[in-house]
């Protein structure tokens, strides 16, 4: 290619792009707005996913742009979607940050250069309502409360509890594993077995890890686990052992695998958060946003118990299995 | 052609005494957390998918190759084997699925390799990604969960294979064919044509061309039974899961690289064990579930498991250099 052509060509798409920023913002074309979750693969992100949709198929009149790292939780990718889409003239962006940090200053540039940006699920360091526009999550301190009330009761107060970590580095689990050891350090008949031993990011690796944990200590009232593979390596872990179901287990979010452990009496709680609403808020109040209205810096979005007892109410079972079919189409 | 499989029963024997030495040394340690023949059994369980993993890849690394797909391979034979399974194939038909998944993924990675001439490393970084977004893409990018009647997880018996412990069990059956598998492994590489060829070109490619060693048909074959095995250890993963899990194995490629290394392979080709690399993934087990153990944390682990990885090539290196003299 001669080197005038090129130089048309590049003009060319440099006037597109001009354009095509210009058009969103004056609000002639239907307005976009970017998801980016930490993942794509896990039930988890698709419930948000769903929930983005709902908002769309409620409200109507703009766009939503489903985008995630190939990787789960990588952060430099998540850096580069950011900052490719202020490039390519979004409107706004909902993102749950796979990093406090690294995701902090391409989120700031973003929601300071006009281009609101909703954080959702972990929190980002920053200021809300200047850094970004505001923060949808779930209590995760408060989760690992509720797990804790539920061993507690399960327990009665008496014995030893095992906790088996999720990840170095992961903000909301660790705090989900705080708000539990918080609360049962204080109660005198239960000492908190807590080894410092993380389930890894994978289901083998959990697995590996919880049968090491028993094969060295066995002897538990009850066992809490952060999150979903973690609390599924320690479920196959007891059932390899024979355990299932004499050791309480306790355990965070949800999956088709521990639906069954928990009908099958060998998980007796599972803290569950609402990512459809997580989603749906996100982006409604992406758009609220660029429609001038104010809206709330900081949203709970509440986290559920799921016990053998209540499994079966309409509300709960909209929680474990959300309605994605209806929203994504699959 | 100077062809050098391990010379001394000590390049075969000293993996296995790194395991008994650890084993000793946490023994004095923490005298009231003793390895029990159960923590055997558990430890046994845990190697399987890393060391069949490993069966394969010596060869590869013994050919001076490298496969850095096999993590994906894994998953993606493991999402296979669950598909099959689901479809009501039965348990040969999960072991068949996913080690012919396997197979053709190491088939590809050879024909790549020899067809377009890259280098393995990056022939292998590229179906690495390919592989894996194969494995989402087939499970429609969720677990692959196949069930019984009564809703519960179904593997058709394939998840009893890899059970540490059971009624009338001295090891898992997964364990057995992981031994048994390392035994044929290092016998075909001693005693076969294609094992010959494998240490061959790995010595010297060109010498080896020049010898009439048909380079390209024995890479290919290489590679297609390193993801054979790759296949079976997927098999293995989804019974240890009893779900096919595309996202599973991640990072996977580095422990079984690791096994190969501290049994003594040299990533330069030509030398290596098959034993050695059992001995490699079993050292790995050990250490994990000592650490757990004796209740130290997950770091100091790592900072040990990476040490263990430089000591054992820099031993070997001293000893060629010695017996070199």
């Amino acid at each position: 290619m001669p080197i005038p052509s090129l130089y048309r060509w590049f003009s060319g798409l440099f006037l597109t792009l001009l354009v095509g920023g210009c058009t969103s913002e004056v609000g002639s074309a239907t307005p976009r707005i970017a998801v980016i979750p930490k993942g794509t693969s896990h039930e988890f992100w698709k419930s948000i996913h769903a929930g983005a949709e709902k908002a769309r198929q409620e409200i109507g009149g703009f766009e939503v742009v489903w985008r995630g790292p190939e990787r789960e939780n990588d952060k430099s990718q998540q850096v580069d979607l950011v900052q490719n889409f202020v490039a390519s003239g979004i409107s706004a962006i909902v993102i749950a940050p796979a990093d406090d940090r690294a995701l902090a200053s391409p989120i700031a540039a973003a929601h300071r250069g006009g281009i609101p940006v909703v954080v959702i699920d972990s929190g980002v360091q920053g200021i809300p309502g200047s850094d970004y526009a505001s923060y949808i999550a779930t209590d995760n301190v408060e989760g690992g409360r509720i797990a804790a009330r539920r061993m507690q009761e399960l327990t009665g107060g008496k014995g030893r509890v095992l906790v088996l970590r999720y990840q170095e580095g992961s903000g909301s689990t660790t705090q989900r594993e705080q708000g539990f050891i918080e609360v049962l350090s204080a109660v005198d008949g239960i000492e908190v077995v807590d080894p410092g031993r993380y389930a890894g990011s994978t289901r083998e690796s959990a697995r590996d890890a919880a049968e090491n944990l028993l094969e060295a200590d066995s002897d538990y009232a009850g066992i809490y686990c952060s999150n979903e593979s973690a609390t599924f390596g320690m479920l196959l872990a007891l059932r390899a052992r024979e355990m299932a179901g004499k050791v309480f287990l306790v355990g965070f979010d949800a999956s088709d695998g521990l639906i069954e452990g928990m009908r099958a009496g060998h998980i007796h709680g599972l803290v569950v958060q609402d990512p459809v609403a997580m989603g749906e808020l996100g982006v409604k109040t992406a758009l609220a946003v660029l429609r001038g209205e104010k809206v709330e810096t900081l949203v709970d979005t509440g986290a559920k118990l799921v016990t053998g007892e209540n499994i079966d109410e309409p509300q709960i079972r909209d929680l474990l299995s959300p309605p994605l079919k209806k929203y994504l189409g699959e | 052609m100077k062809i050098s499989v391990p010379r001394n029963s000590f390049s075969t024997l000293a993996p296995f005494l790194a395991v008994v030495v650890v084993v000793l040394m946490f023994q004095i340690y923490a005298p009231d957390q003793p390895m029990t023949f159960q923590t055997w059994q558990f430890v046994a369980a845990q190697t399987v998918v890393v060391g069949l993993a490993a069966v394969g890849m010596t060869w590869v690394i013994i050919s001076a190759g490298i496969d850095l797909s096999v993590g994906s391979v894994i998953a993606l034979s493991g999402v296979s084997a669950a598909l099959a399974v689901e479809a009501g194939w039965g348990a040969v038909g999960g072991v068949l699925a996913g080690v012919a998944t396997g197979a053709i993924c190491g088939a590809y990675n050879g024909i790549l390799i020899v067809g377009l001439r890259l280098p393995p490393f990056i022939a292998t970084l590229g179906t690495m990604g390919f592989y894996r977004g194969v494995a989402k893409w087939v499970a429609a990018n969720e677990s692959v969960r196949p069930e019984d009647a009564d809703g519960l997880s179904f593997t058709a018996g394939i998840a009893d294979w890899i059970q540490p412990v059971a009624e009338g069990q001295w090891l898992a059956p997964a364990a057995w064919l992981l031994l048994a598998t390392t035994i044929l492994g290092a016998w075909a590489l001693r005693w076969t044509v294609l094992g010959r060829h494998t240490v061959a070109i790995g010595s010297n490619e060109l010498t080896a061309r020049l010898c009439g060693v048909r380079i390209g048909q024995s890479k290919v074959s290489i590679y297609a039974l390193a993801g054979l095995l790759a296949g079976l250890a997927g098999v293995m993963l989804f019974g240890r899961l009893t779900v096919g899990d595309p996202t599973s194995a991640v990072g996977i490629e580095l422990d079984v690289i690791a096994a190969v290394v501290i049994g003594g392979a040299s990533l330069a080709g030509g030398q290596g064990s098959v034993t050695g690399a059992l001995a490699g993934a079993l050292l790995m087990s050990v250490l994990r579930n000592r650490c757990t153990a004796v209740g130290w944390p997950n770091f100091v682990q790592e900072i040990i498991v990476g040490h263990i990885i430089i000591l054992a090539v820099a031993i070997d290196q001293w000893r060629i250099r010695r017996t070199n003299r």
